[in-house]
């Protein structure tokens, strides 16, 4: 499998704020995940990958060329389809209207073939129905979608979603899902997300940032194994536990050092993400 | 034609010329009719039909269909942009435009109508039209490209089409939408002969500046500075009683010379918009 995304001791700052600190990862064909809390950098580094921001430091390559390069800029932007955390719209235009004119911003001068492709990822976004309505009358979730679709605009080879599932119901999520991970069969996504049911159903690998700093680079798996054997039930708070909560059925759910003899259960992807990145990762979930 | 009634069928040069539609209007409507009635036929005809280049035919006959059933009806402004000749990919680009929307025309015409009327019936006839009519244009042209006004700017941004070619082609849109409204607002002031065009190369003078400017500055930025320096200078002409001097010579040749200068930092300086973002 070839790589085609290399992030190498990436920096950026803004003004003071250092917003990435020498990150580096790599990625290949499938869904990446960026995780991570608030503020942890994940929107600086998407934005890198999609040509709108260079780095401050570090080397980044993408699809084999250099985005710093004008003439490799434009050949990646070629091949590239980004969804931002939020995309703009004019609101005046309608769902075909918009998703268009990504279009023509897309090269796509002929205009029968345009407005086949343009019907094409409506239709994928599920949004055949309301595409003649104007973009002012969609709901939110409806224009998320919308904001997908022009992201699928002539079946890019590299496919950038800024937190793709906020914002959208629990059936929207899943619908979501479903076209991203179709998406990620013969392509490289990286999306973002602090939702850890996200990144669990559909990610191959997931990237953990915390603080401008990659913090885990590895599977699902690998992620919820680190919480293995960490993870326990109890009647009462325990001491020592570095994360307890009531559950549903009254018992508390402990993450932490467990003492010997307690009744040691399977983790989840998010106690591994919990214990990873500790009390940030609880302040944000607050 | 075979024609024993009841049981002829269609020769196969005709179905091969009905095919390709090499027959008369009258050949193929009797065609036509015979194929409704006899299945054999449609048969050959769908066998006949099955190579390349007549289905490629059909299918973008198809194509073409689909496309104007579906596609959904356009804006007011992009017709009048296609009906002028304007190209439909460069209509849809040019409707996006903040400043080229109704309500920043129609606001325009209203700054306009307002400087026009208080010229009236004044001493110093034209010398607010003259503050005015050129800060409208600049106004339009930062308001026509950019992160500040362009919600959708980060999505152009990482598309392979030239930021410097969006931005010229809405900077000249709105400038000519901007410009002929003045031109018409002109018009009606009381003055008369070359005092009512005064206006018009500072106009274009500043608007060049700003989009110079650009280059380095935010569009904002820029405009507001360009503003600012054409309201100080007016306002001190009007103290001074000299608000004649712009419709002069001189000054009139020195926003030539803004033009010309300023066009050829933006011809020099015009892939910043291509990596400003990037950079």
């Amino acid at each position: 499998m070839s790589t085609t995304v290399v992030v190498d001791e990436v920096t950026r700052s803004f003004g003071r704020t250092r917003a990435l600190d020498g990150v580096s990862f790599t990625a290949s064909r499938g869904v990446t995940g960026l995780l991570g809390p608030n503020g942890a950098g994940k929107t600086t580094l998407l934005r890198m990958m999609a040509t709108v921001l260079a780095p401050g430091g570090g080397r980044l390559s993408l699809l084999g060329l250099d985005p710093a390069q004008p003439e490799d800029r434009l050949a990646i932007r070629r091949r590239l389809g980004y969804l931002p955390q939020e995309p703009g719209f004019y609101k005046h235009f309608t769902a075909f209207e918009f998703v268009d004119y990504i279009a023509i911003l897309k090269e796509m001068t002929d205009r029968r073939s345009r407005h086949d492709e343009v019907r094409r990822v409506l239709a994928l976004a599920g949004l055949t129905e309301v595409s003649g309505k104007k973009i002012r009358a969609l709901s939110g979730g409806m224009r998320r979608r919308v904001g997908l679709a022009q992201a699928l605009l002539g079946d890019p080879d590299l496919v950038v979603l800024d937190e793709p599932t906020v914002g959208l119901d629990p059936e929207q999520r899943l619908r979501f899902r479903e076209l991203i991970s179709a998406i990620g069969e013969g392509r490289t996504v990286l999306l973002s997300t602090h939702q850890t049911e996200d990144v669990g159903a559909l990610c191959s690998r997931i990237v953990v940032l915390d603080a401008g700093r990659t913090r885990f680079d590895g599977t699902p798996r690998e992620l919820r194994e680190l919480a293995r054997g960490r993870v326990w039930l109890s009647d009462d708070r325990p001491v020592g536990a570095q994360l307890s909560w009531r559950t549903g059925e009254g018992r508390h759910r402990n993450l932490g050092t467990p003492a010997a003899g307690v009744e040691l259960i399977d983790p989840t992807l998010e106690d591994g993400y919990l214990l990873l990145l500790g009390e940030r990762a609880l302040a944000d979930a607050a | 034609m075979t024609t024993a009634p009841g049981s002829w069928h269609l020769d196969s040069a005709l179905v091969r010329r009905y095919v390709d539609a090499a027959t008369d209007a009258v050949t193929a409507a009797s065609v036509e009719a015979h194929l409704l009635r006899c299945a054999e036929c449609r048969r050959s005809i769908a066998a006949g039909t099955v190579d390349s280049a007549s289905v490629a035919r059909r299918s973008a006959i198809w194509t073409d269909v689909v496309d104007r059933l579906d596609a959904p009806r356009v804006g007011l402004l992009e017709r009048v942009l296609r009906r002028i000749g304007v190209r439909d990919g460069d209509a849809r680009l040019l409707a996006a435009t903040p400043s080229l929307q109704l309500s920043w025309l129609a606001s325009l015409l209203l700054a306009l109508g307002f400087a026009v009327a208080a010229a009236r019936g004044r001493d110093t006839a034209g010398a607010l039209f003259l503050l005015v009519a050129p800060l409208l244009p600049v106004a339009g042209v930062a308001a026509a490209y950019g992160a500040d006004v362009d919600p959708a700017y980060e999505l152009s941004m990482a598309a392979p089409y030239r930021a410097t070619r969006l931005l010229l082609l809405r900077s000249v849109s709105v400038l000519v939408a901007s410009l002929g409204l003045a031109g018409a607002a002109a018009l009606a002031l009381p003055a008369s002969g070359w005092s009512q065009a005064a206006w018009l190369l500072p106009a274009l003078g500043l608007s060049v500046t700003t989009l110079a400017l650009s280059t380095r500055l935010s569009p904002a930025l820029a405009a507001a500075g360009v503003s600012l320096t054409w309201v100080s200078v007016v306002v001190r002409l009007l103290q001074l009683d000299r608000t004649a001097d712009i419709a002069g010579a001189s000054t009139q040749l020195s926003f030539l010379v803004l033009i010309v200068a300023a066009t050829a930092v933006l011809a020099v300086r015009r892939d910043q918009f291509d990596t400003r973002s990037a950079a």
